[in-house]
């Protein structure tokens, strides 16, 4: 782990995806400034933060890439999914048409993503009670269909932001813990696994039977 | 008996006659005489003549006692009347001794009366040089009163000093004298030299007060400054004077700052700074310097004002004073420097009139840290930087204005290679500057985040591929330029970052493409299969099609650039390049390494699976690296 000459022991790479609008930007600019960013402006290509956090002792770097949602950088954006170890995947809990186009979300996240990519899911705006277009009930249960974890947060009153970006990290942590996540994948991504194939468009199998097969 | 006698008798006749005989008529001047005056009357000598001359001489005599009779009478008379006023002498004398005895006696009281009254003078003397002397030491002497209160055309004199410090001597010295017990006449001495002390002071104050501006100027530097150490005993009219100095100064500071600038030195040596407002640093600098040296020559003058005073605290005084005193400058600096901040020129110049503002504000704040013109300052800077800063934004938007398409050779368009070569420029200057650190980071921040923002665009364009090359050759030019300056370490790690993502996906298109080109993609499906049985059984997995695989396999180890995506080619940097390769180079190794061991594997019953590879993975990948 090359902790260069900054103080902590990690890198993770975050990724913030979700439709135009939902506050992304605002998510991130709420959790590595501590303030709401209004009139905040559409996100080109893409935008990156960082801020160190501490989980079990440990410090850790959190390097987060915030996405833009036009469709026209999509091309863009798919370049950072793939160092990803967690996903933010963020809708608006006021327009409903944010929350259907998450599935899709999801399978990009899926297919560009290391199978361990802990990947979040946020309802954002939950400051904006009285215009909810989609309630807890139904997103939890889509999360955990698809075994996501879920908060529902607010980028104006940081409400569960930080909550948010740290279970993530406690998840991603967790994993290397356990050994599910190779370190050298934290850190830096994929890359430098051989298994590379794994997020061919090919081949899209899964890393682990290809491990599996090995022997 | 009468012999005897008879011849005694003839003895004495002898002796007469013999005495006339002897005597010699002609020496006898008594006879002489008788003779002489015979001769007068006795003529004739007859008979007649001779019996006359009895009566004749007794005729004589008697006319001669008559004569002297008369003549007697006369001399009686005479006495009588020296007798009478004798007497009358004697009477006036007595009469007078009358009186002087009386005078006498009235003198002895007057003596008396005298001797009192030399005593008393005599203690009166004494008296008076007691009196003299406590006059000297507790009264000032007319001399002193004349230069203590002065004439109206009356220059001050360095001595009035010694008489204030004499009135304030005379003061503490009524203290020895309420000890003694001279309690009212203390009081009253002490009250005349307060008020000898006030009007020696309120003189002094006018005094100063008209010629304190003219500290500097030798012949008047030792009186202001005495003056001004009696004053600080009175902070009222101490205030008043250094008001009024203030005032002056402020006022002629304001009109040297004019004149220099309009006007310049006698004789147009030094020309006027306004003559070369036209190149903004020159000018700036130019008014900066200018304030700068005139600030500290007043700083000193105050000093100089101020030496003697030690009772406040001088150096307060003289910054308080610094900050009138420079309020006149303000305006004119402000609307030339705003002038020039606000007229639109290159963000360089602007930077570096920052830079200067920056600087002398510094500088002129080490003498002067309040009032007016550090606000001045402060706003200048303030407005400066923000007016380099827009005017930077304006200069990196307009060339930003249209989104050009990336070249053919996918490297960076020339707005930004301008781009970076104006940010090169300006953090070069930022680099040597005060507060360098949020400089650059504000200037890095200002171009960076359009630049970054237009290349994202630019690559929203174009095929993955091609996205991935052209953003890479932008990061690359930009980590070269700013990896030459401190503090960006933020940005270079998303560069980075960015970077990594890119090779990430370039790394996946060219495996993609080498599997491709090995038709290894069917070979990769039947190998990760695990539902099969023998592999050599396995259609497209006979030792024939493995062989064509292979012979490929040795090709490209051979000419390990022919299968690579031609967008590679076009990578600025060589160790994305390399990169770029090695990955997708390992990504086939993982396969052939793979397919090695399955083939070697008795389960998949190849026959003799070493003549198949004429290479073990090892051996390849050392080819490859």
């Amino acid at each position: 782990m090359s902790a260069g000459p900054y103080n902590y022991s990690y890198i993770f790479k975050y990724i913030i995806i979700g439709d135009m609008g939902v506050g992304k930007s605002c998510l991130l600019h709420q959790f590595t400034e501590k303030k709401f960013m209004a009139d905040c402006p559409h996100t080109i290509g893409v935008e990156f933060g960082t801020r160190i956090i501490e989980v079990s002792g440990q410090k850790i770097k959190l390097q987060i890439w915030d996405t833009a949602g036009q469709e026209r950088f999509r091309a863009v954006t798919r370049s950072y999914y793939r160092g990803a170890a967690g996903a933010l995947m963020v809708y608006d809990i006021t327009r409903r048409s944010t929350y259907n186009h998450l599935s899709s979300w999801l399978t990009d996240t899926r297919n560009l993503t290391n199978p361990s990519t802990v990947i979040f899911l946020i309802g954002n705006k939950c400051d904006l009670e009285g215009q909810r277009d989609v309630t807890y009930e139904e997103a939890s249960k889509f999360a955990e269909e698809n075994g996501l974890m879920f908060v529902e947060a607010s980028a104006k009153t940081g409400d569960n932001v930080e909550e948010a970006f740290l279970e993530t990290a406690k998840k991603i942590y967790q994993s290397i813990q356990d050994g599910r996540l190779d370190l050298n994948a934290a850190e830096s991504g994929v890359q430098h696994k051989p298994s590379q194939p794994g997020r061919n468009p090919l081949s899209n199998d899964q890393q682990a039977n290809k491990d599996n097969c090995a022997c | 008996m009468d012999s005897e006698k008879d011849i005694e008798k003839e003895h004495v006749l002898s002796k007469r006659l013999n005495k006339i005989i002897q005597a010699r008529i002609e020496n006898d001047e008594e006879t002489i005489n008788a003779f002489k005056q015979l001769s007068t009357f006795y003529t004739e000598n007859s008979l007649q003549a001779r019996r006359n001359l009895r009566s004749q001489i007794e005729k004589r005599s008697l006319d001669i006692n008559k004569q002297f009779l008369s003549s007697f009478l006369e001399v009686k008379n005479s006495f009588d009347c020296i007798y009478n006023d004798i007497a009358d002498m004697s009477k006036s004398i007595q009469e007078m001794e009358n009186r002087l005895h009386n005078t006498k006696t009235q003198t002895k009281q007057l003596l008396q009366q005298t001797s009192i009254l030399q005593n008393e003078r005599k203690k009166n003397i004494i008296q008076q040089n007691i009196v003299n002397a406590f006059l000297d030491r507790f009264q000032l002497s007319e001399e002193h009163l004349h230069i203590l209160q002065g004439g109206k055309e009356q220059l001050l004199t360095p001595e009035i000093f010694s008489v204030i410090d004499r009135v304030q001597k005379i003061h503490n010295d009524c203290k020895i004298l309420m000890q003694s017990g001279l309690q009212t006449l203390a009081l009253d001495i002490m009250e005349q030299m307060t008020l000898y002390q006030e009007a020696a002071l309120e003189r002094l104050y006018r005094w100063t007060q008209n010629h304190c501006r003219n500290v500097e100027n030798p012949d008047l530097t030792e009186l202001i400054t005495q003056a001004m150490l009696r004053l600080q005993d009175r902070p009222v009219l101490f205030k008043y004077v250094i008001d009024e100095y203030c005032i002056c100064r402020r006022s002629k500071i304001t009109d040297d700052f004019v004149n220099a600038l309009t006007r310049g030195g006698p004789s147009g040596n030094p020309a006027p700074i306004e003559m070369r407002a036209h190149d903004s640093q020159i000018y700036v600098t130019d008014m900066l310097v200018w304030l700068n040296k005139a600030i500290a020559i007043e700083k000193q003058n105050l000093s100089l004002l101020l030496m003697l005073c030690t009772k406040n605290d001088s150096n307060d005084i003289i910054t308080d004073s610094l900050a009138v005193i420079c309020e006149g400058i303000c305006q004119p600096l402000k609307m030339r420097v705003e002038k020039i901040i606000n007229v639109p020129s290159q963000a360089s110049v602007l930077y570096s009139v920052v830079n200067l503002l920056r600087y002398y504000k510094k500088c002129i704040c080490k003498i002067v840290n309040k009032g007016l013109i550090q606000e001045t300052l402060q706003e200048l800077q303030e407005n400066s930087e923000k007016s380099f800063l827009a005017t930077l934004q304006n200069q990196v938007d307009s060339k930003l204005v249209r989104v050009e398409a990336p070249p053919r050779d996918l490297s960076p368009t020339l707005a930004i290679t301008n781009l970076l070569a104006m940010l090169r420029d300006i953090l070069s200057t930022a680099n040597m500057s005060e507060g360098r650190e949020t400089d650059m980071v504000k200037i890095a921040q200002t171009i960076m985040e359009p630049l970054l923002r237009a290349v994202n665009e630019q690559s929203s364009r174009l095929p993955p591929t091609d996205m991935a090359v052209y953003m890479l050759n932008c990061m690359y030019e930009m980590y070269t330029c700013l990896s030459l300056y401190e503090f960006m370490d933020d940005r270079l790690e998303r560069l980075e970052a960015q970077s990594d993502a890119q090779i990430d996906t370039l790394t996946s298109e060219q495996a993609g493409s080498l599997v491709a080109n090995l038709n290894l993609g069917p070979i990769y499906t039947i190998l990760q299969d695990q539902s099969h049985g023998a592999l050599s059984e396995v259609p497209g997995m006979e030792p024939s099609n493995l062989r064509n695989f292979l012979e490929k396999m040795d090709y490209l180890a051979a000419h390990p650039d022919s299968a690579l995506l031609q967008q590679i080619n076009l990578l600025t940097s060589s160790k994305h390049k390399k990169s770029v390769q090695k990955r997708s180079f390992d990504v086939l190794l993982a396969i052939y390494k793979q397919l090695y061991q399955a083939v070697l594997d008795p389960v998949n019953k190849y026959d003799s699976p070493h003549v198949i590879f004429n290479k073990t993975p090892d051996e390849l990948e050392k080819i490859f690296s």
